[in-house]
């Protein structure tokens, strides 16, 4: 599956998209986490931090850590805040 | 009187500024509206209709007489400050003008920050009404609570940064100015009040300065307020200030606004080519990301804001300030890509004194109309930064088309007719900011039951949309509370007056507003107690326009969002039935 970022998780990652494999949402964020730690403030153990959302392929909006992700799925890390 | 109040607001007739009165304002009444667009609100409707104005929402008050035109020399236009002012609290160096707008015909406030609040506070007031038309351009200095007015010559026609330099050269440095560009003189309905690069920008509040023949107030002062508990208000404002560091509000310090651009563009709710779209394949030309790597570009705070969200470029020799709404509507709302077309567009709107949502909306309105052949300006085409330029100068100067455009697109679209007001980007009149209303449904709702037309200040029903809480592409019934919730809370922000970035930091909103509330005035308010506040607070602003002549069948969207779903994506799809169905329900919940 691929993982995009926008906005600050974008530019703490330093990259704007990555493939990786993962079965479930604490699996992508544990290997996102490892690959970029720029991303560490915004990952804690019990998930995103309250300002980072996390949405599937442009459709639902996700929290769960258990959320199970099939192998051509793209999640969207992104701000909470969309004011503008 | 409690403290971090004056307890009085200044009346001035600029008809005759030496008549000028301070009103007294009684303690229940600053409870009960607060400060800023709360104040204002109240002010309004006591200017407009009379101080025994309706308390009710009968038949017989809709046929009671309306307010005076926006733009005649009787309707009140209405700077209201707010307990925070003045105060260590973070961001709350803001003041709020109300009026009608010119370009609405309904309840309009404008919010701004910076000096302009704490100088305006100082000068011993806690609002200042406006009302009459002086004899000639002037400008209305208030000096510690003194009125004069002085001549206007030598700023006319001037841009508002030239204005406010200018002025502060004649008057002294200590002075704070509020102005209004050409475009203000000229009566454009969508003209700002620039005060140090920021402005009051929506709905026109420019005009109705303009029409008063005020080119500027300048103001200063010396009287300052007491804390009620200065002790514990230091401890809040450090508290705040610490947490306004944070990850919550890394968006705006790193990226400014601006960050959404892409991120719209990625979830198909870039309002590209006048709504058409969803998405603009050129949009990372115009993104910060981009821009950064083009312009150099330096940050900026309000006074008394510890944000910093400003993020100024440099074009050509001298400044220019970008955020998200500048971007969409000079941007992919006209489908222009030329990132230098589109800050000096947004530069040329800072110096003309008009907002950048109503000229984008407009202009791409008139675009959509140029290639359906509706209007016969052959040179007006999606795309082209030097028509959209040439269209901005025409709008400031009120010149050919520009005659027809200075009105909006709502009145533009009366006049071409042709079914033109089926994709007219309005609502009320006001031009729809960047939030595509087919693939954000709460958001949609937000923006056909605002009070002073479609607006994402007065309602933040996109957080709803970018949230687990909804589908943001099928609005349900559910969604309505939602969209209430977020509109209240804006109401209160703009009351207090608090910036809108500090929303995610208050995670107790309600009891930490309480808490600085009880610092400052000492009253033993509660957080139950601004919930109350700020539903009386929205539904001021609904009385305004009940008396201004509103109707349901206004608290709607323009066909286009209704008849046809996104192309890119098919699931983004508003019926008006649902439509209706959500304002129904909207207005059953508010008891109206």
């Amino acid at each position: 599956m691929y993982v995009e970022f926008l906005g600050i998780p974008r530019e703490r990652a330093g990259i704007s998209e990555m493939e990786l494999e993962a079965e479930t949402l604490g699996q992508v964020l544990g290997q996102i986490s490892a690959r970029c730690p720029g991303l560490s403030e915004l990952i804690t153990s019990e998930g995103l931090h309250p300002s980072v959302v996390a949405n599937l392929n442009g459709d639902e909006f996700v929290k769960s850590l258990d959320t199970r992700f099939a192998e051509d799925d793209r999640l969207l890390i992104l701000s909470a805040d969309a004011g503008g | 009187m409690p403290h971090g109040y004056h307890g009085c607001y200044l009346r001035i007739d600029v008809s005759q500024p030496a008549a000028s009165e301070r009103v007294q304002l009684s303690d229940d009444v600053l409870r009960q509206c607060l400060g800023g667009s709360g104040l204002g609100a109240r002010l309004l409707l006591e200017e407009g209709v009379g101080s025994d104005f309706p308390a009710s929402d009968t038949p017989e008050n809709h046929s009671r007489p309306h307010f005076p035109d926006p733009l005649s020399p009787e309707a009140p236009l209405i700077f209201a400050f707010s307990p925070l002012v003045g105060s260590p609290l973070t961001t709350s160096a803001k003041f709020a003008v109300v009026s009608r707008s010119p370009l609405t015909g309904r309840f309009n406030d404008s919010l701004a920050s910076s000096g302009f609040a704490i100088a305006g506070k100082r000068a011993g007031c806690d609002a200042i009404v406006i009302v009459g038309r002086a004899p000639r351009l002037s400008v209305l200095v208030i000096d510690d609570g003194n009125v004069r007015l002085e001549a206007a010559d030598d700023v006319a026609g001037e841009s508002c940064p030239v204005t406010e330099e200018r002025l502060r050269a004649r008057l002294g440095t200590d002075y704070r100015i509020a102005s209004i560009g050409p475009a203000g003189e000229r009566a454009v309905r969508y003209a700002t009040i620039s005060h140090d690069g920021r402005h009051a920008g929506r709905g026109g509040s420019g005009a109705v300065l303009g029409s008063k023949n005020i080119k500027a107030i300048a103001v200063r002062g010396t009287q300052r307020v007491e804390w009620a508990q200065p002790r514990e208000l230091t401890e809040l404002s450090r508290d705040l200030s610490k947490r306004s560091f944070g990850p919550a509000t890394a968006k705006y310090r790193e990226l400014g606004t601006a960050a959404n651009l892409l991120t719209f563009n990625r979830f198909g709710t870039l309002p590209t080519r006048n709504f058409q779209q969803g998405t603009f394949d050129e949009a990372p030309n115009l993104s910060p990301e981009q821009l950064r790597t083009e312009y150099s570009r330096t940050r900026a705070s309000c006074v008394a804001c510890t944000i910093g969200c400003e993020h100024i470029y440099s074009l050509g020799g001298s400044n220019v300030r970008i955020e998200y709404e500048n971007l969409f509507a000079l941007g992919s709302l006209c489908g222009v890509s030329d990132h230098a077309a589109v800050l000096r567009a947004s530069q040329r709107c800072d110096e003309l004194g008009i907002d950048t949502i109503s000229t984008g909306g407009t202009i791409a309105f008139a675009m959509e109309c140029v290639e359906r052949g509706l209007l016969d300006e052959p040179w007006l085409t999606f795309g082209s930064g030097a028509a959209l330029l040439k269209a901005i100068d025409l709008i400031g100067a009120r010149e050919g088309l520009g005659q027809l455009l200075a009105d909006g697109s709502r009145r533009a679209a009366e006049v071409i007719g042709q079914g033109s007001i089926a994709f007219a980007p309005q609502v009320k009149g006001l031009e729809i900011p960047g939030y595509e209303p087919r693939g954000l449904q709460t958001m949609a709702l937000g923006f056909a039951v605002g009070a002073r037309g479609a607006d994402h200040n007065r309602s933040g029903a996109y957080d709803v949309d970018f949230s687990d809480k909804v589908d943001r592409r099928h609005a349900t019934l559910d969604s309505v509370g939602y969209a209430i919730e977020t509109e209240d809370k804006a109401a209160l922000m703009d009351s207090l007056i608090l910036c809108k970035f500090l929303r995610r930091v208050l995670e107790d909103f309600h009891g930490e507003s309480a808490a600085m509330l009880r610092a400052v005035t000492g009253w033993d308010v509660t957080a139950d107690e601004l919930r109350e506040t700020a539903q009386r607070i929205v539904a001021t602003k609904r009385q305004v326009n009940l008396l201004a002549g509103w109707t349901l069948a206004e608290d709607t969207l323009p066909d286009r969002f209704l008849n046809t779903p996104l192309p890119n994506d098919p699931e983004a799809s508003l019926t008006r039935e649902r439509l209706n169905d959500l304002v129904a329900e909207y207005h059953r919940q508010r008891g109206w």
